[in-house]
């Protein structure tokens, strides 16, 4: 893609080079809009700039992880945390990056309320050429009291990369 | 075990594992889960490969149906935690998960489930995982 890389970037796996070079993704929502997954369970785009990434999951009722309780099954939130990492990512990288997930850790704080919608906002706290190291956390009212705190690794596939 | 779990009746209660259509039976090595594919599950169209939150809630389900039968009870345990490792993408093809406890305490277990597609021995992702252990239980 363009524009992602400088020219002078280090051939260096182990360099970091942060976000502040991601050119940023103007048609970044579409990730939200035209995956099938996340179309499967209605998540909306929220907003995006390079090396981060907001998603709303809209409550609904085929969601719930157990009969009777109305509450989002926390894997509903795996899912919207992974695509909020990769919303951010390629929100500053383009699709091109096509960033995978290496590995994904969630600590579930506390349930979301009955038929409570969930927000996940997601970012990039560091990235090598080859790896983006991201921070996440979903709330259901407020993102001072988040239901679930993530922490992920994703490799990236940078054009330019031999 | 003194009651024999229904791991239908489970899958049942839950309106998620029945969004993901996944079914599960017991067999002498525990809990064999499957999720069969469909075209909604697909997380990157270009491989194509399924999402990787969707084989992750798989296995977080995968995990729950152990405990439910080593344990003896419907009562559903909850995630406190997880840890996902993706090894190799999901292709577009009906996936299997087993899960194993690596320790049953009185309300915390810790739990490991593995998925594969064609080939168990080429585990597609791992997830680690803390339960809470329901209620009743721990106060038995």
């Amino acid at each position: 893609m363009k524009g992602a890389m400088s020219d002078t970037e280090q051939r260096d796996d182990t360099a970091t080079d942060g976000v502040g070079d991601w050119a940023g993704n103007p048609y970044a929502s579409r990730m939200v809009e035209y995956t099938p997954y996340a179309v499967a369970l209605g998540m909306k785009f929220v907003s995006s700039s390079a090396g981060r990434g907001e998603i709303l999951l809209p409550w609904r009722e085929d969601l719930v992880g157990q009969d009777g309780t109305d509450i989002l099954a926390p894997g509903v939130l795996t899912a919207l945390i992974d695509h909020a990492c990769g919303l951010a990512i390629m929100a500053g990288l383009g699709f091109e990056a096509a960033p995978a997930t290496l590995d994904l850790r969630i600590d579930h704080m506390r349930p979301a309320a009955p038929r409570a919608s969930v927000t996940c906002s997601a970012h990039v706290y560091r990235a090598t050429r080859t790896i983006a190291f991201l921070r996440a956390e979903a709330w259901d009212v407020s993102p001072d009291d988040p239901v679930a705190a993530a922490q992920a690794a994703f490799t990236l596939n940078r054009r330019s990369v031999k | 075990m003194t009651v024999p779990i229904d791991l239908d009746t489970i899958l049942n209660s839950s309106p998620f594992a029945r969004f993901l259509a996944i079914a599960a039976r017991a067999d002498e090595r525990g809990v064999l889960t499957t999720m069969p594919v469909r075209d909604q599950l697909v997380g990157n169209v270009m491989l194509p490969a399924l999402h990787g939150g969707c084989v992750a809630s798989f296995l977080e389900i995968a995990c729950l149906l152990q405990v439910a039968l080593e344990v003896g009870t419907t009562a559903p345990a909850r995630a406190i935690n997880i840890s996902v490792e993706y090894l190799r993408p999901a292709r577009r093809e009906t996936t299997y998960a087993r899960a194993k406890i690596r320790r049953l305490g009185k309300r915390v277990a810790v739990v490991h489930a593995e998925a594969w597609q064609q080939d168990e021995s080429k585990p597609v992702c791992l997830l680690q995982s803390h339960l809470r252990l329901p209620a009743r239980l721990a106060s038995e």
